[in-house]
């Protein structure tokens, strides 16, 4: 199979060429998942991660070794879970930021939204408000909002001049994270401190399987919905104006895909932490391989950013020895360099 | 059956941007909107496609009322093509045509052989059949505008509105999207900055000044010096072109010295 830029393929393949890729990134994802539970401190083979995956799913009765088992179903089934849940909806964000505001470079991360969660959940968690796992999701989901609000309350207007989206970002990110400076070096105690610095580079140290539930609760539904506007969406690529004459019910649109957006990015901020650019790099991978209409570019982008988190939290726990990284330095790493090149490539031409 | 504009009027930020205006478009006919900058043509266009709403006065379709028309409907019966309006995205021709489809295919339905007829017909229309394939940033000013054209065709509407399809563009290419216009049976209401290319190619010409009708008509009852003079402050000398025979607007350069500061000869 190779990577066939969508519009050379004949339409009499396409199908059939689509539906390959997808059962190829279904089996990376899995493939990666299953080397994401083999590795870490205590390394289990391979075999004995898919042994352990029969047993847990009713298929086999495998004896193994209790206390891999108990590693693999307790902790790092539940974490490779959770980070594919986050690539992929962060990624779902990006594709679906990018064509609303029809700016390559918007996502939760850059536009601010995963700054203002972290400033919902930081002070949830400082101030001991409501408390616990729905608290903190409460918490950061009414920061995106907040964020979202600032934002766009910020560039109106944003359709004439979509780069004014990026720069009211960018205030919104420092108004944000100004905030959750302040309610930290207010509020929390020295240990807290340490325990939120992590939190906010992203970490999926701390996730279990409640997260996981809550992670499939909001990525799959929103995708299936997502999924639905795909033709709305394509609908968009030449303004917002366009999309109306195109018989698009644009403010209704921009509303349904803007909420579900801030939702997914809180639910993954509130579990994780803000892990950036991951909305940002993948849904251009996506479109490098499957094109642009949006039928196409969300499931790809699903699969590519589950995959993407995926091994970017294996590259965070084995490149220090007894130690890993917060996972927002590996995305950002790869992230930070592909934001340039995006932006060196969108320059008005000479 | 037609649309028609009564007593329209639409204020933004405080300022009056059309005033009062009420029309009729006859079907069939092309239709050119005049005016000059900032007399509110663009916003006119707007208007009657709903994209903006009215503060005063009814845009109506075949009698009923616009807004009681859902956003589908309205892209089932009319479409748009903007001034300059480009994408960021890696789309082909194909790709653009095909979104003139949007109104007429549900949530949830597949692409059906009526949507193929439509498509195939529009690039035929437009010329680009063999070019459907290529990429839109290679395309130039005059190849996007036909793509424009041809993904409103495919939308099937009874109503064209061109919001200056012309703009940006050298004489050659305005004068084949124009005489591509005029070919079209579809009823064309498009505004325009050229007077002589709308006396050429318009059955109908509305002249706009500061958002009120200053004339609709017919080219020659519309195109007179006095009323140029009135809307554009040009002195003009209007007659019968002997080589195509539509009028011609001979534009006189400016002799009244007491408004302007007059021209330093070089040293």
């Amino acid at each position: 199979m190779s990577l066939i830029p969508a519009r050379f393929a004949r339409t009499g393949h396409r199908q059939g060429l689509h539906l390959g890729l997808i059962v190829l990134a279904l089996a990376i994802l899995t493939l990666s998942m299953a080397l994401a539970v083999s590795i870490g401190e205590i390394h289990i083979p391979l075999i004995t991660t898919f042994k352990a995956l029969g047993n847990a799913l009713g298929v086999s009765e495998y004896p193994l070794d209790r206390i891999h088992e108990s590693i693999i179903r307790e902790y790092r089934l539940s974490r490779a879970l959770v980070a594919a849940c986050c690539g992929a909806g962060l990624s779902l964000c990006g594709a679906i930021l990018q064509a609303l505001l029809r700016n390559p470079l918007a996502e939760p991360y850059v536009l601010g939204i995963s700054a203002g969660a972290s400033t919902g959940a930081v002070a949830i968690m400082v101030l001991g408000a409501g408390g616990g796992a729905v608290g903190l999701s409460l918490g950061a989901f009414l920061g995106a909002l907040g964020a979202f609000a600032v934002v766009l309350a910020l560039s109106r207007g944003a359709s004439s001049s979509p780069n004014r989206i990026i720069l009211a970002g960018v205030a919104g990110s420092q108004l944000f994270n100004a905030l959750t400076a302040w309610v930290i070096s207010t509020s929390a105690s020295a240990e807290q401190v340490r325990g939120i610095m992590f939190w906010l580079l992203g970490n999926l140290g701390g996730v279990r399987w409640p997260d996981v539930t809550l992670a499939l609760s909001v990525v799959l539904p929103g995708f299936v919905i997502c999924l639905l506007f795909a033709r709305a969406l394509d609908a968009f690529t030449f303004g917002q104006d366009a999309a109306a004459a195109l018989g698009i019910p644009v403010g209704a649109v921009r509303l349904i895909l803007f909420a579900i957006t801030a939702l997914m990015t809180a639910t993954m901020v509130s579990m994780v932490g803000a892990i950036g650019f991951v909305g940002l790099v993948i849904p251009h991978a996506a479109r490098f391989i499957v094109g642009t209409a949006h039928v196409r570019l969300l499931p790809a982008s699903l699969l590519i950013g589950a995959i993407f988190m995926v091994l970017a939290d294996i590259v965070s726990r084995v490149i220090l020895p007894h130690q890993s990284l917060p996972i927002g330095v590996v995305t950002a790493l790869v992230g930070a360099p592909v934001f340039a090149l995006i932006l060196y490539r969108a320059r008005p031409p000479l | 059956m037609s649309i028609q504009a009564h007593g329209v009027s639409w204020s933004t930020a405080g300022r009056l941007i059309v005033d009062d205006v009420s029309l009729a478009i006859t079907p069939g006919e092309t239709v050119g909107l005049l005016g000059p900058n900032g007399s509110g043509k663009s916003s006119l266009l707007r208007l009657l496609c709903g994209l903006r709403r009215a503060t005063e006065g009814v845009v109506t379709f075949d009698d009923a009322p616009l807004e009681q028309l859902s956003r589908r409907e309205i892209a089932r019966r009319l479409a748009l093509v903007e001034q300059n309006a480009t994408t960021d995205a890696d789309v082909t021709v194909l790709d653009v045509v095909r979104l003139g489809r949007t109104p007429w295919r549900s949530i949830l339905s597949g692409w059906h052989e009526e949507d193929s007829a439509a498509v195939e017909q529009a690039l035929a229309q437009v010329g680009m059949t063999t070019r459907r394939h290529q990429s839109w940033h290679t395309l130039s000013g005059g190849e996007r505008q036909r793509v424009h054209i041809a993904r409103a065709l495919a939308q099937r509407p009874q109503e064209l509105l061109l919001d200056e399809p012309t703009n940006h563009l050298d004489i050659q290419h305005q004068l084949e999207i124009l005489a591509l216009v005029r070919r079209l049976s579809t009823t064309c209401v498009m505004a325009l900055h050229d007077l002589n290319l709308a006396a050429m190619f318009c059955d109908q010409l509305v002249l706009l000044k500061e958002g009120r009708l200053a004339a609709a008509g017919k080219p020659e009852s519309v195109l007179t010096s006095q009323r140029i003079l009135e809307v554009y402050g040009v002195e003009t000398v209007i007659e019968r072109s002997p080589h195509h025979g539509c009028l011609h607007v001979h534009y006189l350069p400016r002799r009244d010295t007491s408004t302007q500061a007059p021209l330093t000869p070089y040293a």
